[in-house]
């Protein structure tokens, strides 16, 4: 024995509802199959509904006067035991027929409004869109010496930062040349990026005076090198949000056509870190310890010639767009070769952007003057945990590098925390 | 009556009736070689109309019920036109061809083509999937007349094939062609008559004139009785009783043999009623008189054949049989029904064309690769 | 060693018919006057008198009747080659085509094939009156079930009727008929490709041209212009409309990175529309330029007078040839 439910069917190709107009039968009544059980009425006309089992009817699901949607059980009746089971083969398993369950006659039900989906179908298996390509030849065409594969808007900006896409190579998915690798060529990174291997010289050794800038930056280096105990710390930190607000910023008009890398929320996250551990922010001399109140943002910078370091003047004082133009402005004046000496004075903190060289991260050597230098560090797609799994997640190591006569351990940590905090969170930078 | 002054049998109209409503058995006069052609049948043939008639009415109302049960999402009802389906389906050779459009159930089982074959397309698991040269009934036609151009097309390759008019009954052939008389109105029938006669090819027009296309009645579709339709184009036609299933038997028989000894194209219009709806999704009490259906419930074709042959001596014990044999057809295909499976998603794929096609096999792959990693709604 | 023969495309159809009916009795030609008087393009001049009548017949003014008992000659073996006069006067056939042409054998669930072939000449350029000029080809490449092909040149035509014929889908065939007296080698021994294979008939490297039917020989013409200008243009003929061999389209814009397609229909919803849609979607990393179409304005065809500005020309392939190279 089992309750068999009968769900209103669509009788008229397409139809949503219908109103009971009368029930033929009552609970208690005994039925038979194709028994008229009720008229219903629909949009197009009064129809008489036969019943589908055979068995006593136990309840009216719905009232005279009721209008019913299609698919909604209309009536209950007690089926025999013996009745046959009559389902489609790919529903659900059913109950064994003595348990008193309820089992629902298949039916085709007419669609109506409610076919309409209310939800995304789940995706069985976490994999990438089909491809709907066009395989064989067109592959087969597509050599690298024959054509360049860039979206138009990347073809784009190419053309607008003169860079040869022919001399790019492409990261993306499909082999394309990105946005980032099309910017990466106009860098700076570009003039060290090893393009050929050169031929073995045919001298047995090369003899370089040591002169001008070189000489001067190993002056400095060895000045700072051996004058201050250099502590190097290190954070590893998840920076996919910093990549998300980059994108974002890149995207917004207001910051169209100026460049917007990490390195820019970084200089932003160190800037708000120092206002947080002071200390950072100062220079040694032997009587004193001068704390600056102002950050003059240095930004470690190749050219042919060998490492500069140029600062932005107030760094702390600009918006976010402004320290973009300006860190733009540097780049593209060092690249140049036109920094000035004044430019490069008097910095109270430094960047060096080791990550467009592919590199995770390093030691750097403190800016002659300066107690602090934070090396920005390649941003990777690694495997992380969130919420106790393992996703993947862009990546960076936060390293820095103190002058521990002025900054000791703890404030160092809190630095570095606190600048990492920022790169995994950039909205804290709304304080 | 005076609106349905050319379509009931009790006006002017010539039309050959051997069996009047009331089961009396006559042969007109003028009508003999009609009568000739009865005079062949055995009682066993006689109780074959009798069993199918109402074979196919119980089989009519159960598909009505299980579409009611939301279990097809159509039915096209034939009720009472059980005499003209299938006395003219057993009128026609062995070797013809049928071309139905969607409402031949009738003429379908005198030919041995399967119930449930009918009943899938009603269920959409195919569009009529049955194999037409086998049963040499073919494929439902929805688009009204568009088979009659087929039938004629059909027919002119039989005459290609030299298979008219030989004399050879095992392997002459001639075709059959039904319609409505709503269909008779499409242009593709006009052509059909024309192709026919120019060609002289041999088929039969077998027009079910059950007096109403959905809402219209045949007033609407033709200002001349039916059987004299074809006249304009050369094709002579003959007008019977619809309900009248041993008319129909003998128009059809004889005039398919004449078809098939090369006496060119024929048409006949049966003259009966659509007792029921155009089709389940249909209310016709909202355009047609009660009193009108009435009338034609007093001339139904199974009640005045029982009488006919009971008065031949057949008793009880066979009607109580094709009433049992009725109620088990009806449980069988009601079983079936429900265990009908929905088709594979590569059947939207097949037979697009006959030979391979890169678009399809395409179209195929991405498919089968989409809903395999598709689960449920969230 | 192949046998070669000068003729003219019209010619070319007329020997391919020829063969295909020496080769199967079951194939017949029908239409309207295509008996006696061979067609009014001649194109089956002679068939009657080799083929007899029982083959070769004059159907009535009925379109919809030609198509609807060629579907039931199919039906009894038959493959029935049937001519549509002219491409204006297709539309009375559309139904039979499309609902019960193209779909039988699903219908049927593969037990009925249709074997039939609809011949029909089209396009403009020959100073007709109205519905003389039509280009209906994006009706039926938009019905699935059918194929579509038109070519270009007689060593096609004699080649595609023959498989058109004996395919056993239903086949559209699209005469280019301001071309039918055009000349041109016919390889009597092999057939050059595939009835549904798509050729390239010049190289170049700047730009893609693509094109089919009659405006394939305006699209070398203006090949050949370009080049005098330094502009390298590759041509391909489409051959088939339905379906069409995107390998050799995609493998062609990849190595120039800029399309032009070019036809005589009006572009709205057309072929063209198609396959700039396909070249975007998966020759999108290669592009260097936006897909650009060319073809004729949305309005009905103009009268003959007007053709001329009507219809696509060299300038006007041009002209979106140098449209794409400006990016």
């Amino acid at each position: 024995m089992s309750i068999a439910k009968f769900p209103l069917p669509d009788v008229g190709e397409g139809l949503t509802e219908a109103e009971i107009v009368s029930w033929k039968v009552a609970p208690g009544d005994k039925v038979s199959v194709n028994q008229t059980i009720c008229e219903i009425e629909t949009a197009k006309s009064v129809v008489e509904l036969p019943c589908p089992f055979e068995g006593e009817v136990t309840e009216l699901l719905a009232a005279e006067g009721d209008t019913v949607e299609v698919g909604s059980p209309i009536i209950a009746v007690n089926v025999a035991g013996n009745a046959p089971i009559l389902t489609e083969p790919d529903a659900p398993a059913k109950e064994p027929a003595d348990t008193g369950a309820e089992y629902k006659l298949p039916t085709l039900v007419g669609y109506g409004d409610s076919g309409e989906a209310k939800s995304r179908r789940k995706r069985a298996v976490n994999t990438a869109p089909i491809s709907t390509a066009i395989p064989v030849a067109m592959v087969r065409a597509a050599s690298a010496s024959d054509s360049v594969l860039a979206k138009p808007p990347i073809r784009k900006l190419a053309k607008e930062l003169g860079v040869n896409l022919a001399n790019v190579t492409g990261t993306g998915v499909h082999g394309e040349i990105t946005r980032e690798d099309v910017v990466g060529a106009a860098s700076q990174a570009s003039v060290f990026k090893n393009l050929t291997t050169p031929d073995v010289p045919s001298e047995r050794e090369e003899r370089i005076p040591v002169k001008g800038v070189r000489k001067a930056i190993a002056t400095a280096m060895v000045k700072s090198a051996f004058t201050a105990p250099h502590v190097s710390i290190f954070v590893d930190v998840d920076a996919t949000r910093t990549m998300e607000y980059v994108k974002r910023l890149r995207n917004s008009v207001d910051f169209a056509g100026i460049k917007v890398t990490p390195l820019l929320i970084m200089a932003k996250a160190i800037i708000w870190a120092v206002r947080r551990n002071r200390m950072v922010n100062s220079t040694w001399t032997d009587q004193e310890i001068i704390v600056h109140n102002f950050v003059n943002l240095g930004l470690a910078a190749a050219t042919p010639r060998g490492l500069i370091v140029p600062n932005i003047k107030d760094a702390d004082s600009m918006s976010l767009l402004e320290l973009a133009q300006a860190i733009e402005q540097l780049a593209a004046t060092a690249r140049e070769g036109k920094t000035t000496p004044e430019d490069m004075s008097n910095g109270t903190i430094t960047i060096t952007n080791i990550g467009v060289f592919g590199v995770d991260t390093g030691t750097p050597i403190l800016n002659p003057g300066e107690v602090s230098i934070v090396a920005l560090g390649s941003i990777r797609k690694k495997p992380w945990v969130v919420d106790d799994e393992i996703v993947v997640r862009q990546v960076t190591t936060i390293g820095a590098t103190f002058d521990h006569r002025v900054v000791d351990g703890d404030v160092a940590s809190r630095f570095v925390q606190d600048v990492a905090s920022v790169i995994e969170e950039p909205a804290l930078l709304l304080d | 009556m005076g609106k349905l002054a050319f379509v009931t049998p009790a006006n002017s109209e010539p039309m050959l009736q051997l069996l009047a409503p009331d089961g009396t058995y006559g042969v007109p006069k003028g009508y003999e070689r009609y009568g000739a052609a009865i005079d062949e049948l055995d009682e066993d043939k006689l109780k074959t109309f009798y069993r199918d008639m109402a074979r196919i009415r119980r089989f009519d109302l159960e598909a009505i019920a299980l579409q009611r049960q939301g279990q097809l999402g159509l039915w096209v009802p034939a009720i009472g036109q059980e005499g003209a389906q299938i006395g003219s389906g057993y009128g026609v050779g062995h070797n013809d061809h049928i071309f139905p459009s969607y409402r031949e159930h009738g003429v379908a089982i005198t030919h041995g083509v399967e119930l449930m074959s009918i009943l899938k397309m009603m269920r959409g698991v195919n569009h009529g999937g049955w194999n037409p040269e086998e049963t040499r009934y073919h494929l439902y036609a929805i688009v009204l007349g568009s088979q009659v151009l087929h039938a004629v097309g059909y027919a002119m390759g039989v005459k290609l094939d030299g298979k008219v008019g030989n004399g050879d009954l095992s392997d002459d052939l001639a075709v059959i062609s039904y319609m409505g008389d709503g269909a008779t109105a499409e242009g593709d029938v006009s052509e059909s008559l024309l192709f026919a006669a120019v060609n002289e090819a041999p088929i039969v027009f077998f027009v079910q004139n059950n007096q109403w296309a959905i809402s219209s009645s045949v007033e609407t579709q033709t200002k001349v009785p039916l059987y004299k339709r074809g006249q304009g184009f050369g094709v002579p036609g003959m007008r019977v009783d619809g309900n009248d299933v041993l008319a129909n038997y003998a128009a059809t028989k004889i005039h398919m043999d004449e078809a098939r000894e090369g006496a060119g194209p024929f048409l006949i219009e049966a003259l009966t009623y659509r007792i029921g709806a155009h089709t389940t999704s249909d209310d016709p009490t909202k355009y047609r008189d009660e009193a009108e259906v009435e009338y034609w419930r007093q001339r139904d074709p199974i009640d005045r054949f029982e009488i006919f042959l009971r008065r031949q001596g057949i008793g009880d014990d066979f009607f109580e049989e094709v009433k049992e044999a009725g109620d088990a057809l009806a449980k069988d295909i009601r079983e079936q029904t429900f265990a009908l499976p929905k088709p594979p998603l590569e059947h939207i794929f097949n037979n697009v064309y006959s030979d391979e096609h890169p678009e399809i096999e395409r179209q195929k792959a991405w498919l089968r690769a989409y809903e395999d990693q598709m689960g449920e709604h969230e | 060693m192949s046998s070669y023969q000068d003729m003219a495309i019209a010619r070319a159809i007329n020997a391919g018919l020829r063969k295909a009916m020496q080769r199967d009795e079951k194939v017949l030609v029908f239409g309207e006057d295509v008996a006696r008087l061979g067609g009014v393009f001649r194109v089956t001049e002679g068939l009657l008198d080799e083929f007899g009548e029982k083959r070769v017949f004059n159907s009535p003014i009925a379109e919809s009747g030609i198509v609807g008992t060629a579907i039931g000659l199919a039906m009894r073996g038959y493959r029935s080659v049937a001519e549509i006069q002219f491409d204006g006067f297709v539309f009375p056939a559309f139904n039979q085509i499309t609902s019960q042409l193209a779909k039988l054998t699903y219908r049927s669930e593969g037990f009925q094939q249709m074997p039939v072939v609809i011949r029909i000449p089209f396009g403009g350029g020959i100073g007709a009156v109205e519905h003389h000029s039509e280009s209906p080809e994006a009706y039926f490449a938009h019905t699935a079930g059918l194929r579509v092909v038109s070519p270009s040149n007689p060593n096609d035509a004699y080649w595609m009727i023959q498989q058109a014929i004996e395919s056993p889908d239903p086949v559209i065939f699209f005469e280019p008929k301001r071309r039918y007296w055009q000349k041109g080698p016919v390889n009597l021994d092999t057939a050059p490709l595939p009835l549904h294979s798509a050729r390239m008939l010049r190289e170049g490297t700047d730009v893609t041209l693509i094109a089919y039917g009659p405006m394939v020989s305006t699209a070398l013409q203006a090949a050949e212009i370009g080049a005098e200008e330094g502009v390298s243009i590759e041509v391909i003929d489409l051959r088939s409309i339905s379906p069409i061999d995107y390998p050799t389209l995609l493998a062609s814009v990849a190595k120039t990175g800029r399309a032009v397609i070019a036809s005589e229909a009006p572009t709205n919803v057309s072929v063209a529309s198609e396959v700039a849609a396909r070249i975007a979607e998966h020759s999108f990393y290669h592009l260097q330029a936006p897909v650009v179409r060319v073809g004729g304005f949305d309005t009905p065809y103009p009268p003959a007078k007007l053709e001329e500005e009507y219809l696509p020309d060299a300038d006007r392939i041009l002209e979106a040839v140098d449209r794409v190279l400006a990016y």
